[in-house]
């Protein structure tokens, strides 16, 4: 029978193709090494490091075999997530901003301690310590990114304004702004993370460098002192449509449309948009990078500077027995010749020219620092980060009253990590 | 205007009632109605065409005025980046692994559950119901887990296999409602004419219901392509990503910082499962025709 | 698979043979439990072995990297305390209640039409209905942005051309008071192509000698519809309200991908907040807990469902 035979012929079909899917990948005889990371080794100006990095370490290295997976975001934190909890399929070294998500997989004994085989890498001690934890060092950070303001030099230059220094300053400028009808800051507050950057300053220059590491420490409340004025202030701004009319609706990829166009005058936030903000092909407005104002009276000083790991790479346990490969991957990541490629992010290694103005202006608010502080929300442990983002984020609501809602974080800080001692 | 006329008349004629003449007032409102809502799903679709062809400066001043030029430089690189070839083979892979583990399975269950109502079936359909309510982010870490102890992360059964027990309860619910529509005489007649169990079904009511069958083979198809999540995680291989996994790897990694270059990326992804719905859409048209008649 | 089909006679050859009826009767439940065989298989292996996992987290605390330490039911406690999840609850039951009585009859009424006034021009519209529902999530969600987003969004560019002052600055998806019903039409625009695909398919296996006897009876269309047609897939449009009501509750991408539950936790969803305890806040049993109140939540409502169709009485 013709529909006997044709049923049988599907279940054959369907053995096939459940056999032929089961075949799991052959292994390889060279040494094999699996990086995941995030962006594609092409040929976007934003993408030179990496390609230089594959491409190049492939070429120097033909004993290794070097498997690299693009995995973008968030795909790459969800992946690493889930084969973190499982502890099998890791890739031996993935692409990592370090801090408390590193630490936790460290803590659960998933990492390769390099401690010792990293040690001589020269690069700046921001860069290592944020690949370090607990002393152990399980990576390598060859580019760091600090906060402060890109602002619109043509714009400022019209309404004859100049760079702020201090926080009444920079509030006259926004004024001044805002009367041309143009928008002072953009933000992108939609995605979350982006509002935090102004944040951290405003409390900082509130409250000094160690207002955080204090409530970090649990030796001060999150709704003490700085942290409520640096809040009152943030929301000012807000009533006062320095954000604009819809900052909640606007993304970090709008808040970029926005300084590309002249729409906004400033961007507070990472020095990783050097290489867009520098782009001819993504803007024609001539931004520059500034450091964040002094708040006169606050404890804060303009020295103080946030900044975050960058492009990191941390090692996995399943490397153990190829070690001398991600050592030298690591030492590759952190070559002179790999990290010249990149367009417009401050290199930790000493000897590696800025390849444009905005990048020479972002190393030179680096090289100015006198503190540096990690960016909260890779520094706090992972179960408070987000709560603390859309704590700020409610901020951008009228109806917010911001020290409740910081009280309601302190409370659940207190909850996660403890209280206050 | 004179089209849509013509085309009301010749509805008039054909249907209700061989009432001839001129459309009524209520015909010519629905079919208006009609229009506008198929312009409100087909417009917003169209919308990427107004970004493809333009650099990222054009994009950001002017998003929707005309292109300066058509420039296919974006459908280039986005193309290049995304290697669709290898991508393709595999999804092929998922595709057909699902459909072929997916249908069967819930045509059969679904037929039990209809025709053979029984406590025990009803308990069996709540079972199988239950795989329906399961949010997918709750299972995938414990789902990693048993495709690790199966050895089978890194293969495409390591996707449609999971995918297939998703897919199952949804199916099933719908082969079971379609089974019930169905009159039993058929089967009855077929019964005394000395059909089994399994006769009855494969040559009587499977073909019956070759309307659910069609919707099951072309959604589940569609479904399985548009995969993006469960091969996110169940593939570490880069030869063996999907064509989603390509595509998502690529626009991630230009995100809407680069609008032009991600919507061109965004109307290649579309593109195959725009042209298989089409042309089977052919298909679901013709099988629910057949199924009337027959009914 | 031949020699089952040739056997086959032989079994029903038994039928009228009163002394072999239970021999019958076995045969019959064998073939029950050799066609569900593959059904529940899967979702014995592929999913049942999962959920038991996720039910036993449920009630510990872990960050699914450290070994996870008994707490009872404190993660749902803690659950129902926070004002977030109380946010996407609400959230997933209105968009529950909203997509029965919005969708659903929307659904009825396209395919309807589709069938009743069949004619060159709805035979090609037909083709389009569900062409939004095919596309993947991210771009849904990204041609959503398109139609709200302000400035450059479609919507605010027509006020601007326009001049409507009032239209221009709607803060569409950052307006906790609006952005429910943004991400609702994104939705119903991109989820109700099965709706109508599938009442469609029902529809027309309506035998055509009912709908010439409605006529004979001088129904007009819209008395056919109502009193003919509808409660001949009233059991399709129950199937159809079960499959909202729980997608309701699993919903995530629409959502997720075109907001990410904001402002603040405004738009959030249950399955956001499981997706957001795992994966970013590392409160693995937390987001457990989440799912599993997803899953009971499901099954309350189709148990209800279900039974009331037994109590309305139906056609078996």
């Amino acid at each position: 029978m013709l529909r006997t035979r044709s049923i049988v012929l599907v279940l054959v079909v369907m053995a096939a193709v459940l056999i032929a899917g089961m075949v799991p990948a052959l292994a390889q005889d060279r040494v094999k090494l699996t990086v995941w990371g995030r962006d594609l080794p092409d040929d976007d100006p934003a993408h030179q490091y990496i390609k230089a990095l594959v491409e190049g370490f492939q070429a120097a290295n033909p004993d290794i075999e070097l498997e690299y997976v693009a995995l973008g975001d968030p795909g790459l934190t969800d992946k690493v997530k889930v084969v973190m909890a499982s502890n099998s399929g890791l890739p031996d070294i993935f692409q990592s901003w370090g801090g408390s998500v590193m630490g936790g997989y460290a803590d659960a004994g998933r990492l390769l301690d390099l401690t010792e085989e990293l040690a001589d890498i020269e690069c700046s001690e921001a860069a290592k310590a944020a690949m370090s934890w607990k002393g152990r060092t399980y990576g390598v950070a060859p580019f760091f990114a600090v906060a402060g303001i890109f602002l619109n030099e043509a714009i400022f230059e019209k309404y004859g304004l100049s760079v702020p220094t201090t926080i009444e300053e920079l509030e006259e400028v926004a004024d001044t702004l805002l009367a041309n009808g143009v928008q002072p800051f953009a933000c992108g507050a939609r995605d979350g993370w982006p509002v935090l950057a102004l944040y951290m300053y405003l409390t900082d220059r509130y409250g000094g460098i160690n207002a955080f590491a204090e409530a970090q420490a649990r030796q001060r409340r999150f709704d003490s002192e700085p942290f409520v004025q640096a809040a009152l202030k943030y929301q000012e701004w807000v009533k006062k449509g320095y954000f604009g009319p819809t900052p909640l609706s606007e993304a970090y990829g709008d808040a970029q449309q926005l300084m590309a166009t002249g729409q906004a005058a400033m961007h507070v936030t990472g020095s990783w948009m050097c290489a867009q903000y520098g782009d001819p092909t993504f803007t024609d407005q001539p931004l520059g990078f500034y450091p964040f104002p002094e708040m006169p009276g606050g404890l804060g000083k303009i020295t103080d500077i946030m900044g975050q790991t960058d492009i990191g790479f941390a090692a996995t346990h399943v490397a153990v027995d190829k070690k001398d490969a991600v050592v030298r991957f690591m030492k590759y990541a952190m070559s002179v010749e790999a990290c010249s490629a990149e367009l417009g992010r401050i290199c930790s290694v000493p000897g590696v020219q800025a390849q444009n103005r905005l990048t020479q202006m972002a190393s030179e608010v680096f090289g100015s620092a006198e503190a540096i502080q990690f960016w909260w929300d890779q520094d706090l442990p992972p179960t408070i980060t987000a709560p603390l983002n859309e704590t700020i984020q409610s901020f951008f609501l009228p109806t917010t009253d911001v020290k409740m809602a910081l009280t309601a974080y302190e409370e659940l800080v207190a909850d996660e990590v403890g209280p206050v001692r | 205007m004179r089209n849509i006329d013509l085309i009301a008349e010749e509805s008039a004629i054909r249907h209700f009632g061989g009432r001839r003449g001129r459309l009524t007032v209520s015909e010519l409102l629905i079919m208006v109605v009609l229009i506008i809502l198929a312009l409100a799903v087909v417009l917003p679709l169209l919308l990427p065409w107004f970004f493809v062809f333009k650099t990222r400066l054009e994009f950001s001043y002017n998003p929707w005025s005309l292109p300066k030029q058509i420039s296919w430089t974006n459908f280039r690189e986005a193309w290049i980046a995304i290697q669709i070839g290898q991508g393709l083979l595999n999804t092929l892979k998922v595709c057909v692994g699902a459909v072929l583990c997916t249908v069967p399975s819930a045509a059969m269950a679904g037929y039990i559950f209809a025709k053979y109502r029984s406590r025990w079936t009803e308990v069996a359909f709540y079972v199988v119901l239950m795989g329906y309510f399961v949010p997918v982010h709750m299972v995938l870490i414990p789902l990693y887990q048993l495709n690790t102890k199966f050895g089978l992360v890194d293969s495409m059964a390591g996707v449609f296999l999971p995918m297939t027990a998703f897919g199952i309860p949804f199916w099933t619910i719908i082969y079971r409602s379609f089974f019930r529509s169905l009159p039993d005489d058929l089967a009855e007649a077929a019964k005394i004419d000395g059909a089994g169990h399994f006769d009855v079904f494969l040559r009587v009511m499977f073909p019956l219901a070759k309307p659910a069958t069609v919707l099951a083979v072309l959604l589940v198809f569609i479904g399985a392509w548009s995969d993006y999540l469960l091969s996110l995680i169940m593939i570490n291989n880069q030869r063996l990503f999907t064509m989603q996994l390509r595509i998502a790897q690529f626009m991630n990694a230009y995100g809407v910082d680069h609008m032009p270059r991600y919507a061109a990326a965004a109307v290649i992804a579309a593109a195959p499962t725009l042209i298989l719905y089409i042309v089977g859409h052919r298909w679901i048209l013709r099988g629910t025709l057949a199924g009337a008649l027959k009914g | 698979m031949k020699s089952s089909v040739d056997a086959a006679p032989m079994t029903l050859a038994a039928t009228h043979d009163g002394r072999r009826k239970k021999r019958l009767d076995y045969r019959r439940l064998l073939f029950q439990i050799v066609f569900l065989l593959p059904a529940v298989g899967f979702l014995v292996v592929f999913m049942f072995y999962p959920i038991e996992e996720t039910f036993r987290t449920s009630m510990m605390q872990t960050s699914a990297l450290s070994p996870p330490t008994f707490i009872g039911f404190e993660n749902y406690q803690r659950l129902f305390a926070s004002a977030e999840f109380r946010k996407g609850l609400a959230n997933v039951l209105a968009w529950a209640f909203w997509s029965v009585v919005i969708q659903i009859p929307l659904a009825f009424f396209i395919a309807f039409s589709l069938v009743a006034y069949s004619n060159r021009l709805t035979s090609k519209l037909r083709v389009i209905y569900y062409m939004a529902s095919i596309m993947p999530s991210a771009i849904v969600a990204m041609l959503g942005r398109f139609i709200f987003a302000p400035r450059f969004g479609v919507i605010s560019t027509i006020a601007q051309r326009f001049g409507w002052a009032w239209l221009q600055n709607v803060d569409f998806l950052g307006d906790p008071n609006k952005v429910f019903w943004s991400l609702f039409a994104i939705a119903t625009w991109a989820y109700i192509g099965f709706g109508i695909v599938y009442l469609m398919a029902n529809i027309e296996q309506i035998p055509m000698e009912i709908r010439e006897a409605a006529e004979l009876d001088g129904a007009n269309r819209l008395q056919y519809a109502l009193y003919v047609v509808l409660p001949m897939v009233s059991y399709p449009i129950r199937i159809l309200a079960i499959i909202s009501t729980v997608g309701s509750l699993k919903l995530f991408d629409v959502p997720y991908l075109m907001t990410g539950g904001g402002p603040v936790y405004y738009s959030t969803t249950l399955a956001i907040i499981l997706y957001k305890q795992g994966f970013v806040n590392w409160r693995y049993g937390r987001a457990a807990a989440v799912g599993v109140i997803i899953f009971l939540l499901s099954l309350a409502f189709s148990i209800a469902q279900f039974s009331m169709q037994r109590k309305g009485g139906e056609l078996d």
